[in-house]
């Protein structure tokens, strides 16, 4: 029984469907603007069929992951960096702080100009976008690290090396991890906004040309994948991570 | 073979603040030693210096006539909260306090001590996963893993209830009795001194001072409603009662020192 219990969360959505289907079928709507589920999947298993969705998802895949790549390695070493050393700190935080407040999409006619209007700029843009949460959370982690327990790696005799390795990095794991998982959702927020500003593959292409073409259906097929693909790569962000946060109430690893 | 010896140690701190005037406390080989006093007294910052955690003004601190910059292998502590790594199992965080230990023989003393501390089968659990007493056990065995010399004990007991506190008193004089390390432990509360210590160290505020040392001349296993107990027990009230008369009334709270007059 408490096992189904999830499947709850499926009524409102599967309800509206089934409206939205019968409303379309006895004409009460028109189904243009809004096309009812069943036109959805005959657009989306023709685009699977053609292969044209593989290319798709697959091409805005790569730029999430290579973009958030980049953008959660810089922000994890730069964070680490700034995290541990006052000096390197106080000379870089400021500025870093002062690129945050410029909002990532305001970058765009920069990185067109500079990098060009294929991939490099996009890649840049979904890097800068997940940069900051990664960078901020485990900046913020590192110096919120319990005093106390750094005290115990003292008097049980670790360097400053093994404190960081031992006390510090397993301290900051938690909070490192779900910068990530921000990091990631900000990753696809900032794809959609790269392949809007011109691809000719992606996902964003396909929400671009459904406008274009006047295609309600492909625009809702790209959003719902886009959904099914933030969620399964969240998913599995979780289950990497659950191995080392087992310490941790398991309630936290449901959120 | 571990004799400290704490030698006119002051500390002030860069607010200004004199937390200890001219401290000498020596503990022999094998004693345990209480320092006995109210807040404000310096009591936990003696304790913070010879650990190694902070760094005296003056003085010096010695173990077996050796002087001791920073922490010690010889030197282990159990504070006043367990601090156990919450990312380490029970038997993980017992195992860190013997890092210096070969691997084989770390595992061996883990297995013995978790035994020791009445907690075989809890090895695997998560620190959240074990009550306030047996988080304390395991920190207990953390700090006696590495054969220390000496063993600083900062109000280990006191977050917990009286009839855990009293286990733990038990558990304590048994694991010394065996490992014979020296124990200087800070507390603020008398019958507590008086169960453990071979000395009492009575210690005054505002700067921390020593007020007087008492010896407790009493044959273990003690017995908390003898009168022998009770007497030592008034005696050290006396000398408390001492050290508060004597405080100007300056700087600080006299009425929070946790003692009342009453003797």
């Amino acid at each position: 029984m408490k096992r189904h219990t999830w499947m709850v969360g499926l009524v409102i959505p599967a309800g509206l469907a089934i409206l939205w289907e019968i409303a379309v079928r006895y004409g009460v709507v028109g189904g243009r603007l809004m096309p009812p589920p069943s036109r959805l999947a005959q657009t989306a298993w023709a685009l699977a069929r053609s292969g044209e969705l593989l290319v798709h998802i697959e091409a805005t895949m790569t730029r999430v992951l290579l973009g958030f790549a980049l953008g959660a390695t810089a922000g994890t070493l730069l964070g680490m960096l700034n995290g541990a050393s006052p000096l390197a700190n106080r000379l870089l935080d400021p500025s870093i702080q002062a690129l945050r407040s410029v909002p990532s999409i305001a970058w765009v006619p920069l990185f067109i100009l500079w990098l060009g209007i294929f991939e490099t700029s996009k890649l840049a843009l979904i890097a800068l976008g997940v940069f900051f949460p990664v960078y901020l959370g485990i900046f913020t982690a590192i110096q919120s690290v319990d005093r106390k327990l750094i005290e115990v790696g003292r008097v049980f005799g670790l360097s400053s090396a093994g404190i960081a390795l031992r006390i510090t990095w397993p301290a900051v794991m938690p909070v490192w991890i779900a910068s990530l998982r921000t990091g990631l959702g900000l990753g696809f927020m900032f794809v959609v906004a790269a392949e809007l500003m011109g691809a000719s593959e992606g996902l964003g292409y396909l929400l671009l040309d459904g406008q274009q073409m006047g295609r309600a259906d492909s625009i809702l097929v790209a959003m719902i994948i886009f959904a099914l693909l933030g969620k399964a790569s969240d998913s599995v962000l979780v289950a990497l991570s659950r191995p080392v946060l087992r310490w941790q109430d398991t309630n936290r690893m449901r959120l | 073979m571990t004799r400290l010896s704490v030698r006119g140690i002051s500390k002030t701190y860069a607010d200004g603040t004199e937390a200890l005037r001219g401290v000498d406390v020596h503990a022999a080989d094998g004693e345990i030693v209480a320092i006995l006093g109210g807040s404000g007294c310096g009591k936990t910052t003696l304790l913070r210096l010879i650990a190694g955690l902070d760094e005296a003004t003056t003085g010096a601190i010695e173990v077996d006539g050796v002087s001791l910059t920073g922490t010690n292998p010889a030197i282990s502590a159990v504070f006043q909260e367990p601090r156990l790594l919450p990312w380490l199992t029970a038997e993980a965080n017992i195992a860190f306090g013997g890092r210096r230990l070969a691997t084989d023989d770390r595992q061996a003393r883990m297995e013995s001590l978790l035994a020791r501390v009445g907690l075989a089968g809890y090895g695997k659990r998560w620190p959240r996963e074990l009550s306030g007493g047996q988080q304390q056990r395991i920190a207990i065995a953390r700090a006696l893993i590495g054969h220390p010399g000496v063993l600083l004990l900062d109000e280990p007991f006191s977050a917990l209830d009286p009839f855990t506190r009293a286990n733990l008193h038990d558990l304590l004089l048994d694991l010394w009795r065996e490992l014979r390390p020296t124990v200087l432990m800070v507390t603020h509360d008398i019958e507590e001194a008086v169960v453990l210590a071979d000395r009492i160290v009575v210690m005054r505020p505002h700067p921390g001072r020593v007020q007087e040392t008492l010896p407790v001349d009493l044959a273990r296993p003690r017995n908390r409603l003898a009168p022998a107990f009770d007497l030592t027990k008034r005696n050290v009230l006396r000398a408390i009662n001492r050290s508060l008369a004597e405080v100007p009334s300056g700087p600080g709270p006299t009425a929070g020192n946790g003692f009342s007059p009453w003797v």
